[in-house]
């Protein structure tokens, strides 16, 4: 017991913000996340062209890695909250995406029929709410991300497919959860944690993290350190 | 009147009842377990395998077996062939015996027994089970009703009631009398109505399965399906009176009444011939022969059913000698009944094919039990009555 | 004695036959389906297996949680059908085709209630505790319901399922097609809501057809040319569009004939007005006066 308090102190550094009230907010997270929130006006017609087409168009118009205004999303919309709400939005690196696929019109696959709109638009711009009965063929917002995403990354053989490679499980508020004194000091921080999360304390004593005995080839200026794991060394071992 | 049925004067606890009584226990442990574990205790039912013995046999089978009582009804009384008479009582006691067993069967069977009554409030005309259900709870009833003059020639005017009971007598021994009096008069109503709702369940237990074309074995799945069950029904009718007063005059020691059976076998030639004509001609006009070698155990029991249970006993008739010996009526309508039995459990058992799952059903121990229990139950029921009610034909030394 | 023996065979056979054949005036069978109603369209080929269904139709429904509800590996390894406590669920199948490392590709794909058009179901079912609504759901009032489990002889998909372990108020469960859901304006079911591909397509059946048509139109390599349900057993309210074949992912080759076609004309063929039962009383009524005349008033019954 006393060795798996040890070890989930730790995480103290995660439950820090659960504690204090103030907490620094990292600023391109809060700027998506408020552009997650944005809803666009619904495009009722595209221009129907095909893929090969569409890359020309694309590359005719000269637009470049330079042109990518925003370099991260939310994949996060009210349209999808609307209906269901299980997961974390998705962290997408779009301009990382767009280095990597180099193809613009991979993902920006039509255009507005309206010619004066801009070459490419966001996915929630035609993407909206699903099973519209106007747009029986259109795909909602949710299923586009994902399709796309998806059938990509399958393609490509790169890049994760399974649920939790994206997401991260909606995760509860643990202020409602635990109830800790004004300063808890590590070990009762570790045993609230222990409290539910108990087959991870366990699991954790079975990993390298503690078990570690021998050289630590990649930990800069402690390469010759044999005794790394948390169960040898009183580094982090409240 | 050309004969006088007695009660049977003999001990009822004989080695053989006792052996019942067993049969009976086990089943009735087996069926209080059934409504303390549920159906998925005792059972090999599944969601795929729907129907097990409990309706291929306890219900299908008891019905076609249950074909003698309107039959021979048929034959003595609407036909006027009084010569019959001396095997309708028997016939008929099957036929209320082998009902009301179909009725119990049921109440196991389904899973909300209290609920058996629904089906008189809740209407579904295009569902077969609704028509069968609503016959077979009439037939019932009306069988009950050509039983009472049985019950009542044997106790009108001396009703004796044990115990506290003996206040009713007066009211039993009126209620005896009236009906007794009132059923002499119209008692032409039930027979005929008798053989009306029969010739409409039997028809239909066939039709139950028309609703599934695509779970029933080719080979039986016909749309001529409830006229084969028809014509097997009343097919299988005068063999299983053959069948069943053969049993019961040699256990009880009785004459033999071959004398009148032997006639009954020579209209069973018509009958059962008519019967394999039209599931043999049903087969080449489907072009299902193709399907008779290829060695599959639906196939071999489809064999089976055809030619031990229809054709080599039709063969066997059509020789004098056969029908002249009572061993060879009794061998001849004994494969008949089997096939009949062999069929209903074929169509609904062995030839019912899940779509997706493979699911080779065989019936759990428990499940038999309950069965066996049954049929223990009815014979037994069948021998108290005919000890203690004019049912079966008296031997010669004691009637007068 | 001959000639009646022969007269009694001619009846007998008469009877017979005028019970079996049916009469001229027998209406012609119609279909008893609903003029619009909605529909899911399954693209296995955009199925990803990852059970989402499955936990959704759970939730909704009040079923207990599914089996390993996160697992996406060996909970594949059996091959599932719905039961007593899942209305729904989602099976793995390797149908030999393979990508181009040739790793065999999977094909997952979901089971539930079909809500055939024409039900057999509930042309079955003996109380009616079975019906086929407006909105295209099959619905199953437990009220009703009797326990004879018929409606699981009939169904040619092999659906409705029973609660065997309940010795006294079991219940048959099957997919409810969420009708709490879609019955008010807007309502989708839970699965199709929760699925994030968009596997399940729900909409009016009609709209659905024209969907199907449009995707086998644009990718005729992605998908086999055949609609699975449009005319199955007479069209059903769930369709599938597929890459591999049907039968390899469970979903039978079925005829187009609706199943309770050929047991509904028989029946009504031969029972309405009750026409034949009639008919038969009167023959044999008058049979039996014609045999028995020579005798007292007809005999005693029983006897």
């Amino acid at each position: 017991m006393i060795k798996k308090i040890m070890v989930c102190a730790c995480l103290i550094p995660f439950l820090a913000g659960v504690c204090t009230a103030e907490v620094w907010k990292a600023p391109d997270q809060e700027q998506a996340r408020e552009r997650a929130k944005e809803t666009v006006p619904f495009i009722k017609e595209y221009k129907d062209d095909c893929q090969i087409s569409r890359r020309i168009c694309l590359m005719d118009a000269g637009i470049s890695l330079d042109d990518v205004s925003t370099v991260y999303f939310l994949l996060d919309s009210p349209i999808i909250k609307e209906r269901e709400d299980h997961y974390e939005p998705v962290r997408f690196a779009h301009k990382r995406h767009a280095a990597l696929v180099d193809d613009c019109s991979k993902c920006h696959h039509f255009r507005p029929k309206d010619e004066d709109a801009l070459e490419t638009t966001r996915c929630s711009a035609c993407h909206q709410d699903s099973f519209n009965p106007e747009y029986p063929e259109r795909i909602g917002l949710k299923a586009a991300y994902h399709q796309q995403c998806m059938e990509c990354h399958q393609q490509e053989a790169k890049g994760p497919v399974d649920c939790t490679g994206c997401h991260l499980k909606h995760v509860p508020d643990h202020k409602e959860l635990v109830k800790l004194p004004d300063n808890p000091d590590p070990i009762q921080v570790t045993q609230a944690c222990l409290e539910c999360h108990d087959t991870q304390g366990e699991d954790m004593l079975k990993t390298a993290h503690w078990l570690w005995r021998g050289p630590s080839p990649y930990t800069t200026g402690h390469r010759k350190d044999i005794l790394h794991g948390k169960g040898t060394t009183a580094l982090n071992n409240f | 009147m050309t004969h006088a049925a007695q009660p049977l004067k003999r001990p009822l606890w004989t080695p053989g009842v006792l052996v019942m009584l067993v049969f009976m226990f086990a089943g009735a442990v087996a069926i209080i377990a059934r409504f303390t574990g549920g159906i998925g205790y005792v059972t090999n039912l599944t969601n795929a395998r729907p129907w097990g013995i409990w309706v291929g046999i306890d219900v299908a089978t008891g019905v076609a077996l249950a074909a003698g009582g309107f039959t021979t009804a048929a034959l003595a009384h609407i036909f006027g062939r009084h010569y019959y008479e001396p095997v309708t009582r028997p016939a008929l006691l099957t036929a209320v015996l082998g009902y009301t067993f179909v009725v119990i069967g049921l109440l196991v069977d389904i899973g909300r027994s209290w609920a058996i009554w629904k089906p008189m409030f809740y209407w579904n005309f295009n569902s077969v089970l609704f028509e069968v259900a609503m016959c077979v709870m009439i037939y019932l009833t009306v069988l009950y009703i050509e039983f009472l003059p049985i019950v009542a020639e044997q106790f009108k005017g001396r009703v004796n009631l044990p115990g506290i009971l003996s206040g009713l007598n007066r009211l039993v021994d009126g209620f005896l009398q009236t009906a007794d009096r009132i059923l002499g008069k119209v008692m032409w109503v039930f027979i005929i109505l008798g053989v009306v709702l029969s010739c409409m369940h039997q028809s239909s237990l066939g039709s139950l399965m028309l609703v599934a074309p695509t779970k029933l074995h080719p080979l039986w799945y016909t749309p001529i399906l409830p006229l084969l069950f028809l014509t097997s029904a009343i097919a299988v009718g005068y063999p299983m009176v053959v069948f069943e007063t053969t049993l019961a005059t040699a256990s009880f020691k009785l004459d033999s009444e071959v004398k009148i059976l032997a006639p009954l076998t020579k209209i069973t030639i018509f009958l059962l011939g008519f019967y394999m004509v039209l599931k043999i001609g049903d087969m080449g006009v489907r072009g299902t022969w193709i399907y008779l070698l290829d060695g599959t155990y639906q196939t071999n029991s489809f064999l089976v059913e055809l030619l031990f249970g229809v054709m080599i006993p039709w063969i066997m008739l059509l020789f004098k000698p056969v029908r002249q010996s009572a061993r060879g009526v009794f061998t001849a309508a004994a494969l008949i009944v089997g096939g009949v039995v062999l069929n209903r459990v074929n169509v609904f058992i062995v030839g019912y094919r899940s779509p997706l799952t493979e699911n080779g059903y065989f019936p759990a121990p428990s499940e038999i039990l309950v069965t066996l229990g049954l049929i223990a139950t009815l014979m037994f029921i069948y021998r108290v009555v005919v000890t203690y009610l004019p049912v079966l034909q008296a031997p010669k030394e004691v009637s007068s | 004695m001959q000639i009646t023996r022969r007269h009694f065979f001619g009846v007998m056979g008469a009877a017979g036959a005028s019970v079996a054949v049916r009469p001229p005036t027998g209406h012609a069978w119609q279909s008893k389906a609903p003029p619009d109603p909605f529909g899911c369209l399954v693209d296995l080929t955009r199925c990803v297996g990852c059970r989402k269904c499955e936990e959704a139709c759970a939730e909704v429904n009040g079923l207990p949680e599914p089996e390993r509800v996160n697992c996406q590996c060996t909970i594949f390894e059996k091959d599932r059908r719905p039961d007593h406590d899942a209305y729904t669920v989602v099976n793995r199948y390797y149908t030999g085709k393979v990508d181009e490392f040739d790793k065999p590709v999977p094909t997952y794909a979901k089971v539930q209630c079909m809500h055939c058009q024409d039900p057999a179901c509930v042309s079955a079912c003996i109380v009616g505790a079975l019906t086929k609504d407006e909105t295209g759901t099959v619905r199953y009032d437990v009220t009703r319901c009797i326990g004879c489990r018929y409606c699981m002889v009939a169904c040619p998909f092999e659906i409705p399922a029973y609660e065997y372990h309940d010795p006294i108020t079991p219940k048959v469960m099957k997919c409810t097609f969420c009708y709490d859901r879609i019955s008010k304006q807007g309502g989708v079911p839970g699965c199709a809501t929760i699925c994030p591909t968009e596997a399940i397509t729900f909409g009016r059946r009609e709209t659905l057809l024209e969907v199907a048509k449009k995707r086998l139109k644009e990718n005729p390599a992605r998908y086999l040319p055949h609609i699975y349900g449009e005319k199955e057993v007479g069209g059903t309210s769930w369709m599938y569009l597929s890459g591999v074949p049907f039968e390899q992912v469970n979903l039978p080759a079925l005829p187009e004939t609706p199943s309770p076609k050929l047991s509904e004309t028989v029946q009504h063929s031969l029972f309405t007005y009750l026409w034949s039962p009639i008919l038969l009383f009167g023959v044999l009524g008058g049979l039996m006066a014609w045999f028995n005349k020579n005798d007292n008033p007809p005999d005693k019954g029983g006897a």
